[in-house]
């Protein structure tokens, strides 16, 4: 008995595919030609060799050597090397933040249960470039100067950085073994703030998941509640928490790119920079993505292995 | 017992359940306190609010035109009497204690805090109306709205799509209607705007992208899958900028939309994706036995999605895919940094205003205050709505 | 295939087919060979019982019928209709073959009613008010009258499953298909769910029926057809198959389950 191919269906799958397909391919290739006709009438087709002309602006903070003679790809790099360096600071200081707030949520005594559950709330429901601006803006930039500084054994809050280490005053300018700028630590607070609180919630969401039987299981053994919690549940919560956690650390990789909302030279800020300057719209975009696509990926790869470290074994 | 020394013993089992408690404890209320202290002297000396009440039409609406803003006005007035009678015609006569308070609740934002903010007169006035239309809506939609006949009650969650469009003719122009061009519009306004069409917009696309990803034909699943995984490990920021930058150049000559549509596509193909995730969750939650009985009684696959699966995907996605709706929200806060003047960019111009130097504090704290209480208010409505949907569907036990 | 040994029905049988299989063979994906070659024929107002040991492919063999699995070789008529892979003439098929699941998939976010009335509405364009009324009948035949606005989740197992034998009798079917209906139920209530198939069975519906449940087979079935490794063993009616089975396999399935 024959099927009219409308009907069949073994055909009907392949019929769709085929009309999807044909609807994508048809539509690239409209973008793509409106792009290489609009490219080539601005005189601006893909090219990567305007990456060697000098750069021709400063970068406010840089790890690596940089002035405006070198070329925009060393600028490119030092802006990669200051979001490595956020992001990496900003993912030990909010897991730190995040597991103590987590384990907070569980603690026997009443008010910090509550301030734990303040804090995420609190968080959770603003926008983190507000939290980031009032950091930088408020908090960071009016911190009082020179000899009215803030000065804590070790540690100098002044309006010209925060000093680390052994520090003094030399004619009116601080001077410390390690000098951090205003907008680096503006950004690593308010990230390590943000994530802190959805960290906390991961880790709260983890131990909850962890049975009831095994916390009693453990008081009535005799353990103390802290014994129980780190040494029987805690590692059972890691269970369930190590693959939230990835999602969380991707995400703050991604938000490391406010940092131009607080003057800080990140990769974002330096690309938008060069883009001002070349023009180059499509090659800096796909940098920007590549680049991005990258760190989210290397960050997947690691936690991928803890996850399997962390995983029980089974039968 | 009694009652005090109920507190007490309860005081005393919550804070100082052992010395370490009782030293945390301590140490908590030390330092709340002083940063308490700290920030009632600053509110009461030293805050100046003055920069609120010289530009809250500027945070409110930008720079829309002075002599058409009565349009803005006409089109919250449809919107408060429309939600009140939403909100009379669910809950039906009679006014239950959470009604109530809610009641109590608007009627207090919508009569002190204008007097407050220190909005003119004329302003307080506008307030004071609209919050009676919203109550009035829904003592009037409670007492009467069962009797409309049924065929009218199954077109009025028609009415909600209808204004939106309304709302956004209203705004733009039009028909007989002076043209706003969307580079006027701004503050709050324009933050609700790009907020709602991505919301709005986001949410079929998303359900049709998580489709796809669970889809068993080869072709969708890659299509979805590499769209969902490209969106997800780009930061906001950067497809903003491909928006602004790269847009014009995807569009033959000179036909690029304006910068605010641009912004508003980019922040739903990017939500699209999140809530993608977060319905395939549901997708995946469900039995497949749940098909297999659509099909065997020969509901065809459209009839399956509409009446058996999405039903039910959708209630297990539902605080994942509002989740993201308030992400949407605050993230349109980004779009002060490509140039567009939302709430977020008119307040920094303002605080960039001389004339207001160093009143950032006061700024920030407003919109914080602005922000939380708009995400608090979507989180509970979602839990509420969540807890409501969990009644009616317990899960069949085999 | 030489080893079974199947009583054939008369050729001068008056009533119509209802199911003609003939040579029916299916291969999984991963090569595994699930049915290998399986005939049967079922008349209407038949009751036929297929039994046999976990992975004999009875299941396979029933979802076949309505087109839940699919077959490559051989040929399955039902209802006069011949399966292939025609998109309309399935969806004829499945519109006249009712399913009763092992694990009831009922619909939770719809009322009892709703469950009910969701099919014929969509597929029949019934009107909703005709349905809802042929539906409260049907539920008082199965003994949930009562019930009908509840939600699946408020009802026992035992509840569910007639309620979900309701529903497929919503839909007017020219043949029900039972799919081991009593193995998710607790022991307490298979009686009544057994005791609603009886019924059915008494009216002259045409049932086939996948099951471990020997009474009913013995009361009410009128052949039973034992499967294992993907073929058919036996057919035979139950006094026969029950007593005096005879092929080797049919004693040794037998002596398992007794």
């Amino acid at each position: 008995m024959q099927t009219p191919w409308w009907r069949n269906r073994r055909l009907l799958p392949l019929l769709v595919q085929a009309a999807v397909g044909l609807m994508v391919l048809v539509t690239i290739a409209f973008l793509l030609g409106n792009l290489v006709r609009n490219l080539s009438a601005a005189g601006l087709l893909l090219s990567w060799r305007w990456l060697n002309l000098p750069a021709g602006f400063d970068i406010s903070e840089t790890l690596l050597p940089f002035n405006a003679e070198l070329p925009y790809w060393r600028a490119l790099l030092a802006g990669l090397v200051n979001t490595v360096r956020v992001v990496l600071i900003g993912l030990v200081g909010a897991t730190l933040l995040g597991t103590l707030a987590g384990t907070a949520a569980f603690s026997s005594n009443g008010l910090l249960r509550r301030l734990s559950r303040t804090y995420v709330e609190l968080v959770r429901n603003v926008p983190l470039l507000l939290q980031l601006l009032f950091w930088y803006f408020v908090v960071f930039l009016s911190l009082p100067n020179g000899p009215a500084a803030i000065q804590l054994p070790w540690v100098v809050l002044a309006k010209s950085g925060l000093y680390l280490g052994s520090t003094q005053l030399i004619d009116g300018v601080w001077q410390g073994s390690l000098r951090i700028t205003l907008e680096f630590a503006a950004l690593l607070t308010g990230l390590i703030i943000h994530s802190g609180a959805f960290i906390a919630e991961v880790v709260r969401g983890g131990v909850t998941a962890v049975p009831a039987g095994q916390w009693e299981a453990a008081r009535s053994l005799g353990l103390s509640a802290g014994q129980t919690l780190s040494r029987v549940v805690l590692p059972q919560a890691l269970r369930v928490i190590v693959p939230a956690l990835n999602s969380q650390y991707i995400s703050l990789a991604k938000n490391s790119s406010l940092a131009v909302a607080c003057g800080y030279s990140d990769l974002y800020s330096v690309a938008e920079t060069t883009l001002n300057q070349t023009g180059r719209a499509v090659e800096v975009v796909l940098i920007l993505l590549g680049t991005y696509l990258a760190m989210d990926l290397v960050i997947s790869l690691l936690m991928n292995r803890l996850n399997q470290l962390v995983q029980i074994q089974e039968r | 017992m009694n009652r005090p020394q109920a507190l007490t013993n309860r005081l005393r089992r919550e804070l100082f359940a052992t010395p370490l408690d009782g030293l945390i404890t301590v140490a908590l209320l030390l330092g709340l306190g002083a940063g308490l202290k700290a920030l009632l002297h600053w509110t009461l000396t030293q805050a100046d609010w003055a920069v609120i009440q010289a530009n809250s039409t500027l945070l409110a609406v930008g720079r829309y035109p002075l002599e058409q803003q009565w349009r803005l006005w006409l089109l919250t007035a449809l919107l408060s009497g429309a939600t009140g009678s939403s909100w009379g015609l669910l809950r039906g006569r009679g006014w239950p204690h959470s009604d109530r308070l809610a009641a109590a609740v608007l009627v207090v934002f919508g009569l002190v805090l204008p007097a407050t903010l220190g909005l003119t007169a004329t302003v307080q006035q506008h307030w004071w109306w609209i919050t009676a239309l919203l109550i009035a809506g829904r003592w009037a939609a409670g007492r009467w709205g069962g009797e409309l006949p049924s065929r009218w009650r199954r077109l009025l969650p028609l009415a909600w799509p209808m204004l939106y469009l309304l709302g956004l003719g209203l705004i733009g122009g039009g028909l007989g209607l002076m043209s706003v061009r969307p580079s006027q519009w701004g503050g709050l306004l324009l933050t609700l705007i790009e907020a709602s069409f991505a919301i709005l917009v986001c949410f079929p696309l998303g359900i049709a992208l998580a489709l796809g990803r669970r889809s068993e034909l080869p072709l969708l699943r890659w299509c979805s899958t590499l769209y969902i995984e490209f969106i997800r490990g780009a930061p906001l920021i950067t497809l903003l900028f491909l928006g602004q930058n790269i847009l014009g150049f995807l569009l033959p000559g000179g036909l690029a939309p304006d910068r605010v549509w641009r912004a508003a596509w980019i922040l739903t193909f990017f939500a699209a994706a999140y809530v993608a995730e977060a319905v395939r969750a549901g997708l995946a939650a469900l039995p497949r036995g749940q098909w297999e009985a659509a099909r065997s009684l020969g509901l065809n696959t459209v009839q399956t999605l509409l009446h058996v699966v999405l039903p039910q995907a959708l209630r297990v996605a539902l605080p994942a895919t509002v989740g993201q709706f308030i992400t949407l929200l605050q993230d349109t806060t980004l779009l002060s940094l490509i140039g567009l003047l939302d709430l977020l960019g008119v307040a920094r111009a303002v605080m960039a205003n001389p004339e207001f130097l160093g009143r950032n504090a006061e700024v920030y704290l407003v919109l914080a205050i602005l922000f939380w209480c708009c995400c608090a208010a979507l989180g509970l409505g979602s839990r509420s709505l969540e807890r409501r949907l969990n009644r009616q569907s317990l899960r069949s036990q085999p | 295939m030489t080893e079974t040994m199947t009583s054939h029905p008369k050729a001068d049988d008056p009533r119509t087919v209802m199911i003609e299989a003939r040579a029916v063979q299916k291969w999984y994906p991963n090569g595994f060979h699930a049915l290998r070659g399986v005939d049967l024929t079922v008349h209407q107002g038949e009751v036929v019982v297929i039994m046999g040991p976990s992975g004999s492919g009875k299941s396979t063999f029933l979802r076949t019928f309505n087109a839940l699995e699919d077959f490559q070789k051989g040929s399955i008529v039902v209802d006069g209709i011949e399966l292939c892979d025609d998109v309309r003439r399935i969806d004829a098929i499945r519109r006249e073959v009712g399913m009763v699941f092992q694990q009831f998939n009922l619909f939770p976010h719809l009322s009892v009613l709703d469950n009910l009335t969701l099919a014929p509405t969509l597929v029949r364009h019934r009107t909703k008010a005709d349905v809802q009324r042929q539906a409260l009948e049907l539920l008082a035949r199965v003994g949930i009258h009562e019930q009908a606005h509840k939600f699946p989740g408020q009802l026992s197992g035992g509840q569910q499953q007639r309620v979900a034998i309701a529903r497929s009798l919503c839909m007017e079917p020219r043949l029900l298909l039972f799919d081991e209906p009593t193995s998710a139920l607790d022991p307490e209530m298979v009686q009544e769910v057994l005791m609603v198939m009886q019924e059915l069975a008494k009216e002259g519906m045409t049932m086939v029926v996948v099951t471990h449940e020997v009474r009913f087979a013995r009361q009410v079935a009128d052949r039973v057809v034992l499967m294992a490794d993907g073929e058919v063993v036996e057919i035979a009616p139950p006094e026969q198959f029950f007593t005096a089975p005879q092929h080797p396999r049919s004693r040794q399935f037998l002596s398992q389950i007794s």
